[in-house]
């Protein structure tokens, strides 16, 4: 692209998707249907606990586009954004959340437990820190079964203080497993700012404690996530594990409903001019790679509103379980 | 029939498991050593360091990452020091392992066995020494096994093994030296009971450590003139209410032995599922012999008044024939 | 190498614990050859961690310890022939026969419990620190336990906190590892933990630390007392890690006495010190070590030292016959104190 730098935007044998325009596109996806769910629930045809990753696009895109489509990724209670990244479909997501049948669980797991392993995403769990070891477990199969197949876990600044995470760098560094950590620190867990779980507000120095390589980026910016991952992902194939810490901030209360007054309203505002979707944006018109005046940008939007839209009309249309339903899936057939 | 020793049999049973199947891999402390009492000895010669893995004292982080192994191909096997110590792993084993194929409707599965060792001998002490089995018995999703003998403990660990689904399989260490015969050929389903003694008179119900124990009881009333039935439950989950029931229709008096404590015990259930469904032909209320309502003493004498003695069972038998009574149950009893 | 800057009738003080703690510890092994004691854990080769550290301790603070217990609780004053009575499961033990070894406790010796489940002690250790501190009495909590427990979440959990909070509690870890097996050199100091230096667990929460020679009394008094002064003014926890070589004797599952019965008299007559296990008498062995610096410091002298020893061996053997003598609990005992 003339008058565009190569290395700016291009990674040259870059994953498929992760191209500059892609991630926008991905990125508007996972904003219109996180936007969607909200609606919903706020209308009341979606129930359940919800955690929306609105204001987090850059990192679960940056990350997922800097994986192979057969690298395996381990999610939180916040993880329709990781899920979409990866490949999940918006009307089976969209399903699951609404408690539909043809959801990924039928309707069982709900928001917090989605699993889509045909696109590599394998599971979310509903606590924190769980997933990290989960992730372990499949770097370790990696190693033990001879293929060349990553892990990467999402866990957010609040696991950083679990045991299960000490014991996790512990033993991916010991054991040098094929693991890339990705913290979303978005600075709260839950409605407690960081700074009052602990002393050590920067989770990457636990990963130098371990002798695992750490890279803290800015997380709004999803080329940055996404260079740091790639860099991280290709050393932990065989060199053992790698961490990211992505600084982020959730633009929403820690699940919807949650009136968020545990922050500053003036912080808030100073986040949304760091939207991850504008800056991108910004971005990329700087560069040539949009037009000014928004007429790609606009379509792009659109386009994923649209989507999203039919996506929810089909989720909702879908059938809702029945009681023989819920013991079904309890042990194997 | 050859002759060996219940622990020489799990080893067998590992054995023939990690040659059969690349993914069976064994997760633990100290178990390229053979463990404290040598159940894994020599397995890491044969096998390789990468599917015999010492772990550190990491149990929650261990348990976890056998689950997410499990969840991409592998069929691991955790060795729990002793069953004390799966409380440490408890979120994972509870809250991951039990559920994500129910939550996903079947997209993962999670064919993971834990080997722990378990029961009140040598006086370890409170810490060292409980009889849990209840607590994942009324766990959705996991199954749990507990054999008595070297026989059953060789096809109920390959059987555990085998399972597509979580087992908890529960070695009690005070069985590890005996001897029994090892009958390979033998097609009998690890998942239902067996009835080791048949009789006529009254139907002692037992698993593990207690089998042996109501063996005795029954010799000893044997001499009184007693037909006593003893049935090996050896799947505490699910419970092979087939049999269990026919054996009470068959004696109509039933005592149930275990050694955990009789409060809250697995006892509980299986004498609320008789009287359930066999309410008119009992003769007495289904006795329940337990240890007492406190923690394991570790003081040679108090261990020896709280595991359940053969005089307990002969006498609970001797009140339900004598005086139709369940008079083994009593508060703190 | 120095002794504890303290007046000598303490440091003579201090020798005679760590003597009565290794004719303990000796006694029991002996009595498991004859008697069925169960396992058990001993502490020989670091007597000159706990006898100074604990010797800090005022009455009010608590200390916390694991399965490797009997020294710090001799160390704290705990009776040594209730603590065998204990162990053999007698009504005459300190937790009248149902805790056994790895249960022992006195609370008023400021030893509440001993957690056998590693790593277990240490958050409750942070709780005792977290109520000092919030009723403001000054008192101390120390966390007494080994390289393993590192590994456990519940560690990094507890650190987080009591840094967080500034905590009056001391972490004093206690590693026995050097030249374990399997470690291999230049790499992580045990096969199990992957920081290359135990202290650097610490250090991430800004938690001050110390780490010292395990046979060096007067290293392991001056990070104690520095420690201590921090957790008494509030200042917040400190991790101190104690290094000694593991005893050969406690390589086998069950211990055994393969150094031999100690020879105080190593500690002044070289000529008695054999080949096998030279590095063990000459340099490894805290109590012979403490024994040559008492005497270079002319505290004490090789008769009145002898004197102490022979002491200690009948306070022993006492504590053995005590045990042996005594009755098992009754039955009923195991019922008592489940509940209020």
């Amino acid at each position: 692209m003339a008058g565009v730098p190569a290395a700016v935007h291009d990674r040259p044998g870059g994953p498929p998707g992760s191209e500059p325009l892609a991630l926008y596109a991905r990125m508007w996806l996972i904003r219109a249907f996180e936007e969607k769910v909200s609606e919903l629930y706020a209308k009341g045809a979606i129930k359940g606990l919800l955690h929306l990753g609105i204001g987090q696009e850059g990192v679960a895109v940056g990350a997922a586009s800097a994986l192979r489509p057969d690298d395996v990724v381990f999610g939180t209670h916040r993880s329709h954004s990781h899920a979409l990244a990866k490949g999940a479909d918006p009307v089976r997501l969209l399903a699951e959340i609404a408690g539909r049948a043809t959801g990924y669980g039928g309707g069982r797991g709900g928001s917090m437990h989605i699993a889509v392993p045909e696109v590599g995403f394998v599971t979310a769990t509903g606590v924190v820190g769980g997933n990290i070891p989960l992730a372990l477990g499949a770097a370790y199969a990696s190693v033990v079964l001879g293929v060349d197949r990553l892990a990467l876990a999402f866990f957010g600044d609040g696991a950083g203080q679990t045991g299960a995470f000490h014991e996790s760098l512990n033993i991916a560094s010991l054991w040098r497993l094929p693991v890339v950590f990705v913290c979303e620190n978005n600075g709260y867990a839950e409605f407690t700012p960081l700074s009052t779980h602990t002393t050590v507000e920067r989770l990457a120095t636990h990963a130098a404690t371990y002798g695992i390589p750490a890279e803290t980026v800015d997380g709004n910016d999803v080329l940055a996530v996404r260079d740091a991952v790639a860099a991280a992902a290709e050393a932990a194939r065989g060199g053992g594990p790698r961490f990211v810490e992505a600084l982020t901030y959730r633009l929403r209360g820690h699940y919807e409903g949650d009136p968020a007054k545990y922050r500053e309203l003036s912080e808030l505002a100073e986040w949304r001019a760091k939207d991850p979707l504008t800056a991108f944006r910004v971005r990329l018109e700087a560069d040539g790679v949009l037009e000014p005046g928004g007429a790609t940008a606009t379509a792009i939007e659109a386009a994923a509103r649209e989507r999203i839209d039919a996506a929810a009309q089909e989720s909702l249309a879908g059938p809702t379980p029945t009681p023989p339903d819920v013991v079904r899936h309890v042990y194997a057939p | 029939m050859a002759q060996t020793r219940y622990i020489d049999a799990i080893r067998g049973a590992l054995e023939d498991e990690m040659t059969a199947d690349p993914a069976v891999c064994l997760l633990g402390e100290d178990i390229t050593l053979g463990g404290p009492f040598g159940a894994t000895t020599g397995l890491v010669q044969r096998f390789g360091e990468w599917r015999v893995r010492n772990t550190p004292i990491s149990e929650a982080t261990v348990v976890g990452l056998a689950i997410g192994a499990a969840t991409v191909g592998l069929r691991p096997v955790v060795e729990v020091m002793f069953l004390d110590f799966i409380t440490l792993a408890m979120d994972q084993l509870v809250n991951h392992a039990a559920k994500l194929r129910y939550m996903t409707a079947g997209a993962l599965e999670v064919p993971l066995t834990i080997r722990a060792q378990f029961g009140a001998t040598g006086g370890f002490g409170a810490q060292h020494s409980q009889s849990l089995e209840a607590w994942f018995a009324h766990v959705p999703g996991l199954r749990v096994l507990a054999p008595s003998t070297p026989a059953d403990a060789y096809a109920g660990l390959r059987a555990a093994i085998r399972s597509d689904d979580p087992v908890l399989y529960l070695e009690h260490r005070g069985l590890y030296w005996q001897r029994g015969e090892r009958d390979d050929s033998a097609a009998d389903n690890p998942w239902r009971a067996r009835v080791r003694r048949s009789g006529t008179d009254t139907a002692i119900l037992a698993w593990s450590r207690m089998v042996p124990a109501a063996l005795e009881a029954a010799e000893r009333l044997a001499t009184d003139g007693l037909n006593v039935e003893v049935v090996d439950l050896r799947s505490l989950s699910p419970l092979d209410l087939e049999t269990i029931v026919a054996s009470a229709r068959r004696t109509r008096r039933v005592a149930v032995v275990h050694e955990a404590v009789t409060t809250g015990g697995l006892g509980a259930e299986v004498a609320a599922a008789i009287s359930e469904a066999a309410w008119h032909e009992l003769a007495a209320p289904v006795a329940r012999i337990g240890a007492p309502f406190a923690p394991p003493p570790a003081g040679p004498e108090l261990e020896a008044a709280f595991v359940p003695s053969v005089e307990r069972i002969v006498a609970a038998v001797r009140d339900l024939v004598d005086r139709g009574v369940a008079a083994s149950f009593a508060p703190g009893a | 190498m120095a002794l504890p800057p303290l007046p000598p009738p303490r440091l003579v003080r201090q020798l005679r614990t760590m003597l009565r703690i290794r004719r303990f510890e000796e006694a029991l092994i002996d009595l498991a050859g004859s008697h069925d004691v169960g396992h058990f854990h001993v502490y020989v080769g670091q007597e000159a961690t706990g006898v100074p550290a604990l010797d800090l301790l005022e009455p009010g603070d608590v200390s916390y310890t694991s399965h490797r217990n009997h020294g710090h609780l001799i160390a704290r004053g705990v009776d040594p022939a209730a603590m065998l009575a204990e162990i053999l499961g007698r009504a005459t033990g300190t937790n009248r026969g149902k805790g056994g070894t790895l249960h022992l406790a006195s609370a008023t010796h400021g030893f509440p419990t001993t957690s056998s489940s590693v790593g277990g002690l240490i958050p409750i250790a942070v709780g005792s620190a977290f109520a000092f501190r919030e009723l403001g009495t000054g008192r101390v909590s120390a966390a007494l336990f080994g390289d393993g427990a590192l590994e456990e979440g519940a560690w990094h959990e507890s650190a987080n906190i009591a840094a967080l909070r500034r905590l009056p509690v001391v972490f004093l870890v206690e590693n026995n590892s050097l030249e374990a097996l399997g470690q291999k050199a230049n790499e992580y100091p045990s096969s199990t933990l992957a920081a290359p230096r135990l202290a650097d667990l610490a250090r991430p929460f800004g938690i001050p630390v110390a780490v010292v020679d395990g046979t060096d009394a007067g290293g392991v008094h001056a990070a104690m007392s520095e420690a201590i002064e921090r957790a008494r003014s509030l200042e917040g926890p400190s991790f101190i890690e104690a290094q000694t070589v593991r005893w050969p004797g406690s390589r086998p599952l069950w211990p055994q006495l393969v150094t031999g019965p100690t020879d105080l008299a190593m500690a002044w007559d070289p000529s008695r010190i054999g080949d096998e296990h030279r590095a063990w008498h000459e340099r490894q062995d805290g109590v012979l070590r403490f024994a040559r610096e008492i005497l270079a410091a002319g505290a004490a002298s090789t008769d009145e030292m002898l004197a102490f020893d022979r002491e200690a061996r009948d306070e022993m053997a006492a504590a053995v016959r005590f045990a042996l003598d005594s009755p098992y609990p009754e039955p009923e005992e195991a019922l008592r104190d489940v509940f209020a």
